[in-house]
């Protein structure tokens, strides 16, 4: 006999004619409502038929009335957050798509009022902050109030939530969402300090989010079975990146450095920034500051910081973008967004294309070199101030690429030379330099590898030998091999080597050889044989613009075993050919030049015969390796001729142990050496036992020598005499 | 009288916009004004009848026309006038001796197709309301037989061309005339869509967006007509599935007569109520007893008209009407009518509640052993009598105390929702969720317009004409601590 009763078994008839007559149902909510307006099962059966049925515009009306009259019914704001949790998803499903619509269907000031009720509901900071800027994107009023509040509220859930990376949802939504509402909105006077604290979260989040490594468990989702695809981790592919928090769509931030760009030119705006007037590119924009930077020094005050502040912000977001375009095409596999199949990795180094040429070509360098060289032997710890200004002719170098082998190859290195110049820029006064290296010590850019990379082939190429091998012997520890780093075609193994080639290359560089070489030898053991027909196409392109250079070029080689190992051999060679052709005799290396010939032969054929002229010259070659790794039949051709009387009857001390002559083989590259080119020559399938009978004639035995490497075609030419 | 004064104030309006068109138009005709009417007749008799009533009509047009522009107060038709539309357009005999002439059907056809172009041609709505009045205003003669079977042929073809000034004009037409006649006029357009020519269903349905006020009065009239006492007096399924269509696309079309009527209190007594809400009540509430009755018939007759096609209909204008008393509040408070007027009417409803103890009386008696369907199909009315009297008198259609709602209902079987509704709600609201209010504790900030709650107390000054003075809902507590009887058992 109350009146819950009453309400109670109005509701229930109700329920039990919904499903078959759906106009009865609603005849008796609508008597008793009016028989009982105070009451809420009412009109939430109300409701509840209307928005089962997914009737957008009753169902908006009947939730109307329930969020004004029962302002405090938990049903009420249960339904409002799954409302909202609609709004704030990404789900194109059709209820989620009816509860929009039935959003879309109150009044502004309802929904403002909604929003912001539901907010203050709300502990989750992410969701709370969700919903907020729902409040602020419909409601662009709201912004004056909430949006700074909202900014800060997410940046110091950063802070309190722990979160390791500036990727994180909250920044995130900081910086796509709130920051663009708030920065546009012109009834705001934000202090420029603010705008350019702004400016640099959001660019630390953009670089972040480009600048991504491939996430790990993605790896081992790679390596995985694909059985179990309904196992959680599956359902994420390989490509799919996921912000922690957040949901894969709205995990995407299309086209960052454009959306950087325009944060960069409002705040600029903003900050009535000098000669501003919309930066259309990132290269534009670095002449633009590059110009103001001239008339920075005449400048005081807060003019002067204003100023100093637009140099660093946008000189810094040109390095950074153009460093990493050049770090992403030559080491792809860093980044996840970035498609690493499309070219390998490269490495910068030395240009030693040129090593076959004739010396007279190269007397200038080599002389020069050589002298470097002794100088180094004596007393290497000076060399470190020494190469800053004598091998530092870096301006101007040129990057020699193999153009087929890099698609891309004048927009990599037209980032590489932006991001220095950027970076010259930034070093230009103490004042800028100041500021940059704040910016640099709280994004911690110490611990980006691939700005490192970057930096040191910077190094590389100012000339900056000394400096770029310890940065190399700090990235070639972090390079070590890490357990689930691993791809299936070895090439992380080869990139791990890139430091210690590029650090071959520095030593090289500095003259100092028997380092170089060392280093080679620590990443040529690791090759795989190389492709037999060597690539002579790119070679020969290499060559012609060589000639015409002298011999400080880079190279930027491609980070495979078909091109390390023919660059290690010209490295040896280079190391060797100064040994083998000065004044002093030095048959070890001279032996080691021609064995090194064979590499590419015949392209080094005046180079061997500048050898052939050495040996005549001294009237003889002592080199009982020769049989071991000489088998190329020009020169053995050669040789044979030298012996003969025409030829000048030169003394060859070619076979183990024909003479004690071979009392010193002092250099320890000779062993180093021999191990090399006997892994080389193993590899190439030609190993030949160094063994032989020593009692022998010798005579004889080199005759049988020749006979047994080259056959019957020696007879043909008449060999024996 | 009261019909010239209705038709001026209505007028008055449209009028003074027209009145420089008017004087441009009808400049060719005004030598023709110094010849009075009653002189017309000489120069008629000579002619043929089709083009003696051409003649008549063209003149009949010049002269409203002048009496319009003269701005003779009220303008109204003279006797003399309408005589001679009735011997010359309705052929009635001047007197016992001389037979009335005769037109062909097709000289008939002529006459209409002209009177339909007459009036399409007509700018002024005051010129074409009074041609209309002059033509088919009930005398109360012989001659009215001829006007009802003309007016009958003129809306009907009015209808199939889409002739919207005629639909205007009779929708007044249906407002001022006795209801007997209404329903005759009904009862033509009926036969003509729904019985007569097959298919023709579409046609008339095309009134609601020609004329909506016409629509609105073709319902009322056909609620009117069909009082579902009978199987004659049962609707047609087509025109029941149209009357629904229409009102669920549209529930505020069956007020649309009442919108537009300036005051109301001096409606001519026998004419059609001024909304069809009373009429579809009682369809809705009956219609599970007669078309319970039908079924019985399907095997007799072969008719299809059952509960199973009718059921799903009902129930949906049902729902329309309790949907359309929800409007009532705020359009009568906007009117100032709140309590003031009775769109239902108790003496009505007592008619409609002692028609359903009949009835009910009648079904237990057939059915000796009341069947559960018998028992669940008289239910569905009660519910629905329930409903209707509830939400009428929680939205200040129905003005009577629940006391009197009891008086009327006393001889209904027992239901619980009836029970209920005639108890009224318990006023110590007890709920859990909310705190104990009054009655309507949101009305007074409810926001949206046509939010159903209670209507805010406004004094209750009932109109004069109408006789009962009862404290209008929600103003009376249901007899405070004595429980009605017949709480329902739930």
């Amino acid at each position: 006999m109350s009146a819950q009763k009453d309400c109670e078994f109005l509701v229930r008839r109700a329920r039990e004619l919904v499903s078959d007559d759906p106009c009865a149902a609603k005849a008796w909510l609508i008597t008793a409502r009016t028989l009982y307006p105070a009451d809420f099962n009412i009109q939430y059966e109300m409701y509840s038929i209307e928005r089962n049925a997914e009737r957008t515009a009753s169902a908006g009306r009947l939730l109307y009335d329930m969020f004004i009259n029962f302002p405090d019914q938990p049903t009420v704001w249960r339904e409002i957050s799954v409302i909202t949790a609609a709004l704030r998803g990404d789900s194109q499903d059709k209820h989620a798509q009816f509860l929009r619509g039935l959003f879309e269907t109150l009044p502004g000031r309802v929904q403002c009022e909604m929003l912001l009720k539901a907010t203050e509901q709300c502990f989750n900071t992410l969701e709370k902050a969700e919903m907020l800027l729902l409040l602020l994107k419909r409601f662009p009023e709201s912004v004056v109030q909430h949006g700074v509040n909202l900014g800060e509220t997410l940046l110091e859930a950063e802070v309190s939530e722990n979160v390791e990376t500036p990727v994180n949802c909250f920044r995130k939504l900081f910086v796509c969402d709130v920051l663009p509402l708030v920065i546009n909105n012109m009834d705001m006077r934000l202090p420029a300090s603010l705008m350019q604290k702004y400016m640099l979260k959001a660019a630390e989040f953009y670089i972040g989010y480009v600048t991504r490594g491939p996430s790990p468990d993605v790896q081992i989702q790679g390596s995985q079975e694909a059985g179990s695809l309904k196992s959680p981790n599956m359902s994420r592919g390989s490509q799919r990146y996921v912000i922690d928090g957040l949901s894969e769509k709205s995990s995407v931030v299309a086209e960052p450095w454009e959306r950087l760009l325009d944060i960069l030119t409002v705040v600029g705006a903003r900050c009535e920034w000098q000669g501003d007037k919309g930066q259309r590119t990132y290269v534009d924009m670095l002449l633009r500051v590059k110009e103001l930077c001239r008339y920075l020094p005449s400048l005081e005050g807060e003019t002067r910081s204003r100023c100093c502040s637009q140099v660093v912000i946008c000189a810094a977001l040109v390095l950074f973008r153009s460093a990493f375009l050049y770090v992403s095409s030559v080491q792809p596999a860093l980044f996840q967004a970035v498609n690493a199949l499309s070219s390998g990795p490269w490495i910068l180094v030395e240009d030693l294309s040129s090593v076959y040429n004739d010396l007279e070509l190269e007397r200038g360098a080599v002389k020069h070199a050589h002298k470097k060289r002794k100088l180094a032997d004596g007393r290497e710890k000076t060399m470190s101030s020494d190469d800053e200004e004598g091998l530092g002719k870096g301006r101007g170098r040129h990057i020699i690429v193999t153009k087929t082998e890099m698609p891309s190859w004048s927009e990599t290195l037209e980032s590489f030379r932006t991001a220095r110049e950027s970076w010259d820029l930034l070093h230009s006064h103490d004042g800028l330099e100041t500021e940059f290296k704040k910016i640099c010590a709280s994004w911690k850019t110490d611990s980006w590898l691939w700005f490192r990379i970057f930096l040191t082939d910077m190094i590389i190429y100012q000339g900056q030998y000394r400096k770029a091998l310890s940065s190399l012997h700090q990235m070639a520890a972090v390079l070590q091999p890490q357990p689930g780093q691993q791809s299936p075609s070895g090439q992380v193994s080869l990139e791990q080597h890139r430091a210690l080639i590029q650090q071959a290359s520095c030593h090289y560089a500095l003259g100092e050889y028997r380092l170089a070489c060392e280093k080679l030898l620590d990443v040529v053991g690791g090759l795989s044989p190389p492709n037999q027909e060597p690539s002579k196409t790119p070679e020969d392109q290499g060559r012609v613009k060589a000639k015409t250079r002298k011999g400080n070029d880079l190279r930027l080689l491609p980070c495979t075993s078909k091109a390390v190992l023919p660059f290690g051999l010209q490295l040896m060679l280079a190391c060797f050919k100064l040994r083998a052709f000065t004044d002093n005799r030095d048959d070890l290396s001279l032996g080691h030049v021609v064995v090194l010939l064979q590499q590419d032969w015949p392209h080094g054929e005046m180079l061997f015969l500048k050898a052939m002229d050495k040996i005549c010259q001294q009237g003889g070659l002592q080199y009982e390796n020769f049989f071991n790794y000489v088998t190329n039949i020009d020169m053995l051709e050669e040789f044979a001729y030298l012996r003969t009387p025409e030829g000048g009857r030169i003394q060859l001390e070619l076979l183990p142990n024909q003479g004690m002559l071979i009392k010193n083989p002092s250099p320890a590259l000779g062993v180093e050496l021999n191990t090399l080119l006997l892994q080389g020559v193993q590899a190439m399938d030609r190993h030949h036992t160094v063994t032989r009978g020593i009692t022998k004639g010798v005579k004889e035995d080199f005759r049988l020598a020749m006979e047994r490497y080259s056959g019957h075609r020696f007879n043909a030419a008449g060999l024996t005499s | 009288m009261t019909i010239e004064m209705e038709l001026l104030s209505v007028m008055k309006e449209s009028e003074r916009i027209e009145w420089s068109r008017l004087s441009a138009i009808s400049l060719s005709k005004i030598k023709h004004l110094k010849v009075p009417m009653g002189d017309i007749r000489q120069s008629l008799l000579p002619r043929d009848v089709l083009s003696a009533a051409k003649e008549l009509l063209y003149h009949l047009d010049i002269y409203i026309c002048n009496m319009v522009q003269s701005g003779r107060q009220p303008p109204q038709v003279d006797s003399k006038t309408v005589e001679l539309v009735e011997e010359f357009i309705l052929h009635t005999p001047k007197d016992r001796n001389t037979p009335g002439r005769r037109m062909s059907a097709l000289q008939e056809l002529q006459l209409l197709e002209i009177m339909c172009s007459c009036f399409q041609e007509q700018s002024r709505d005051t010129v074409r309301q009074l041609m209309f009045s002059a033509l088919f205003s009930l005398q109360g003669n012989q001659a009215d037989e001829s006007r009802m079977a003309l007016l009958g042929k003129l809306v009907s073809m009015a209808v199939a061309v889409g002739r919207i000034p005629i639909l205007e004009c009779a929708a007044t037409w249906l407002q001022r005339s006795h209801r007997l006649y209404c329903i005759r006029l009904a009862q033509v357009l009926v036969d003509d869509y729904c019985s007569m020519v097959p298919g023709s269903v579409p046609t008339l349905q095309n009134i609601h967006s020609a004329s909506p006020r016409f629509c609105c009065q073709f319902i009322t009239a056909v609620t009117t007509l069909y009082d579902l006492t009978s199987e004659e007096l049962t609707p047609p399924l087509e025109l029941l599935q149209m009357i629904v269509s229409w009102i669920q696309d549209d529930p505020r079309l069956v007020l649309i007569t009442f919108l537009n009527t300036p005051l109301s209190g001096n409606q001519p007594i026998s004419s059609l109520d001024v909304t069809p809400l009373g009429g579809l009540v009682r369809w809705c509430v009956k219609a599970p007893l007669t078309y319970r009755g039908d079924k019985k018939q399907v095997l007799t007759n072969g008719s299809t008209d059952n509960e199973q096609e009718t059921g799903p209909l009902f129930s949906a204008l049902h729902l329309s009407v309790l949907q359309v008393l929800m409007l009532l509040p705020n359009i009568l408070n906007e009117k100032g009518l709140f309590g003031r007027l009775a769109l239902l009417q108790l003496e009505s409803l007592a008619a409609l509640t002692s028609d359903l103890s009949r009835l009910l009386d009648q079904a237990d008696k057939h059915t000796h052993t009341s069947s559960s369907d018998t028992l669940l199909l008289s239910q569905l009315t009660l519910d629905r009598l329930a409903q209707a009297l509830q939400v009428a008198l929680a939205n200040g259609a129905l003005l009577c105390s629940r006391e009197d709602l009891r008086a009327i209902c006393s001889r209904l079987p027992h239901n619980n929702l009836l029970q209920l509704v005639l108890s009224g709600p318990v006023m110590y609201y007890n709920n859990i969720h909310t705190p104990p209010l009054a009655f309507s504790p949101h009305a007074a900030h409810s926001p949206i317009a046509s939010h159903p709650t209670h209507p805010p107390h406004t004094p209750h000054t009932p109109l004069t004409t109408h006789p009962s003075s009862h404290p209008p809902y929600p103003g009376q507590p249901f007899i405070t601590g004595m429980p009605f009887p017949f709480r329902p058992s739930h």
